[in-house]
């Protein structure tokens, strides 16, 4: 593991990658400091610029853009009480009080802390993690890895907020019918191209993530209509003396339960903060509405959650969340696929990918702490104008990666379908990581019957299958009660 | 798996709102699964294929029942506590146009690439929508969309080092070189 992390260390101190991860941290708590755009758009906004860089440096400013995009939409949730995304609602509940009792650079900066702190402890649980799973993870076949996509799959709906199970399922089954768009690659037959070439290769991945998250968002915003409240004016965040050894118990008890729930599929960082939260609140004594941990906890879990959704990524392959599954989109378009290989074939990647997580919540801590007065006023950008740029960014995007328009017009239907149905407040992460399991789950289920020769007992034929089997069966207890039990 | 919250619509949108949540999505669904599913049981198959216990047709018709028995899930699925209708809805109207009309302007710069070239569309699909969007600083309208383009431009075409076809209005402005 040593030789793996000075690796690491030597990609991500090459002078042009730990360039592209401050670059990544600057623009994804740029756009992740608009209320409504979070990781997922700013990953997706970013995809042409990863185009073209090698393989190493656009996942590692693809880290740095994630880290960057979470710290953004916490500063939005501490500053004007707007979290661009759910993972960063609890820490408004305590951190936008402290704004409007004039201690917005106190909040600032125990989030800013919190979060180095979740993701330190979350990059050494990704290395210990990482590797000890993917030596696991090299004994799986295409029947485990056809019955852990199901896993993944199935576990959208248990962790789906109560209400929504078959609002998710309904999205992730929507992601895995467009997977299936384009020339099927066993039989070579084509599915759904309507007799358009421009459909023999499939929908292109970058157009359904900008369309369903740049696009659809934008549209949001439009019909939305509100103008944000205005940043307050900020002095430079720094903690209050004993703010540190207030939050440390919050914050070591949140990483560790972050890292836990980041790791499984289906769950990631939004209900890692919200567990964080929860749990703090319980450790309460009396009334402390001025408690710093309250922010201090899910800021730490939101980071750790980050780094341990890379676990499954990294090691088999397999996304847990819909930030992540952009970032498999962009893996597999760079022609590297992920999964217990992946520390053989490429460990200038993968260990890049992981000393690079811990510089870029470095990054974000040395130069977005001093800098966040300035990059605040990110907030005040007026609406007339940012609408118009993120959907010329988005539309940009799309056309640059396939140069044809017939991209662009799709697009612009699957935005207004998208949109439609956020509107119906369907969640729209499932659909994307439909999508991008789609080919995966077909081809491994496909390889297992062709191997059996038709037998589909072949999945219940290794001790790994069966236990992947029983925890999907688990798992889909869950929403059944949801559904069908009491109310 | 809810990284992408959800937000409140303003009152204005409950009516739409309450319409796609309650009646219009089970439905709009179970029409997409059904036509899925016609378009499923109509993929060719080889004999070789029609042979293998799962083929091009397989996966696409499962995933077309399950969703058609998820559209059957959500109908039967009380709504959401509907918002109050003494909610105001002042400039929600306003508002759908200006979606419209910003849906017409992508669709525009769609087809004005084939024409204008990508950098001339952009910087215009650009002012067009800071119009639709109600910006009125003459200074906006007209240096934002010249400096977008002109700055991807520079990204694009000078430092990344990727050709884009100027476009036939280019090529016949200043011929082809």
């Amino acid at each position: 593991m040593l030789e793996g992390i000075l690796t690491g260390l030597a990609t991500a101190f090459d002078p042009a990658n730990l360039a592209w991860v401050m670059a990544g941290c600057a623009a994804g708590t740029l756009i992740g400091m608009v209320p409504g755009l979070g990781p997922i758009t700013a990953i997706a906004l970013m995809i042409p610029v990863s185009y073209a860089l090698s393989p190493a440096a656009g996942m590692i400013m693809m880290a740095g853009v994630y880290y960057g995009a979470v710290f953004g939409g916490s500063t939005s949730a501490i500053l004007v009480n707007a979290p661009g995304v759910a993972s960063t609602v609890p820490t408004s509940f305590d951190g936008y009080p402290m704004t409007r009792r004039g201690q917005a650079g106190r909040a600032l900066a125990v989030a800013a802390y919190a979060s180095f702190a979740g993701g330190t402890v979350g990059a050494i649980a990704l290395l210990a993690f990482a590797t000890t799973l993917a030596a696991i993870a090299t004994a799986f076949q295409s029947p485990e890895y056809a019955l852990a996509l199901i896993f993944a799959l199935s576990a959208l709906a248990a962790f789906a907020p109560r209400g929504e199970v078959a609002k998710t399922l309904a999205m992730a089954l929507l992601g895995l019918m467009l997977g299936t768009v384009g020339t099927d690659d066993a039989a070579g037959t084509q599915r759904f191209t309507f007799g358009r070439l421009e459909l023999a290769d499939g929908l292109s991945f970058v157009m359904v993530a900008m369309a369903t998250f740049a696009l659809a968002e934008a549209f949001r915003m439009v019909v939305h209509g509100e103008e944000q409240q205005p940043a307050p004016r900020l002095a430079h965040p720094r903690l209050h003396p004993g703010d540190a050894k207030a939050m440390a118990p919050a914050v070591g008890r949140s990483a560790g339960l972050g890292f836990l729930v980041g790791v499984l599929p289906g769950a990631g960082a939004t209900l890692a903060s919200f567990f964080a939260y929860e749990l703090q609140r319980r450790f309460r004594r009396g009334d402390d509405r001025d408690d710093v941990r309250g922010v201090a906890a899910p800021e730490a879990a939101n980071n750790a959650a980050c780094t341990g959704s890379f676990v499954p990524l990294l090691t088999l392959g397999i996304p847990g969340s819909g930030t992540t599954a952009v970032l498999l989109g962009v893996m597999l378009s760079y022609g590297v696929q992920p999964g217990p290989m992946l520390l053989d074939s490429a460990p200038t990647l993968f260990w890049g990918v992981i000393v690079s997580m811990y510089i870029g919540n470095l990054v974000l801590l040395a130069l977005n702490l001093p800098l966040i007065p300035f990059i605040a006023q990110v907030v005040n950008i007026r609406r007339t104008v940012l609408v118009p740029l993120v959907m010329v960014f988005a539309l940009l995007g799309v056309y640059l990666t396939s140069l044809n328009t017939f991209d662009v017009q799709l697009m612009l239907i699957v935005a207004v379908a998208g949109f439609a149905l956020r509107l119906a407040r369907f969640p729209l992460p499932p659909l994307l990581l439909g999508f991008i399991l789609s080919g995966m789950l077909e081809s491994n289920l496909r390889r297992t019957l062709l191997l059996a020769e038709g037998d589909w007992a072949m999945l219940l034929a290794r001790p790994a299958s069966v236990c992947l089997l029983l925890l999907c069966a688990v798992v889909w207890l869950v929403p059944i009660r949801r559904l069908f039990g009491p109310r | 798996m809810t990284e992408h919250r959800q937000q409140e619509p303003p009152p204005g949108l409950y009516r739409p709102l309450r319409f796609l949540t309650a009646r219009a999505a089970p439905l709009a669904l179970a029409i997409g699964a059904l036509l899925y599913l016609w378009r499923a049981f109509a993929i060719p198959l080889d004999p070789w294929a029609a042979a293998e216990p799962v083929g091009p047709r397989t996966l696409p018709i499962v995933y077309g029942f399950a969703l058609l028995a998820v559209a059957g899930l959500l109908a039967m699925q009380r709504p959401a506590s509907s918002p109050s209708p003494a909610l105001s809805t002042a400039g929600a109207g306003r508002r759908w146009w200006q979606l419209a009309a910003h849906c017409l302007a992508i669709a525009g710069f769609g087809v004005a690439i084939g024409w204008l070239g990508l950098w001339l569309a952009l910087a215009l699909l650009l002012a067009a929508l800071l119009a639709i969007a109600g910006e009125r600083r003459p200074a906006v309208l007209v240096l934002a969309p010249l400096g977008t383009a002109a700055g991807t431009w520079l990204l694009v075409a000078v430092v990344l080092d990727v050709y884009i076809d100027p476009g036939p209005l280019w090529h016949w402005a200043f011929g082809s070189a």
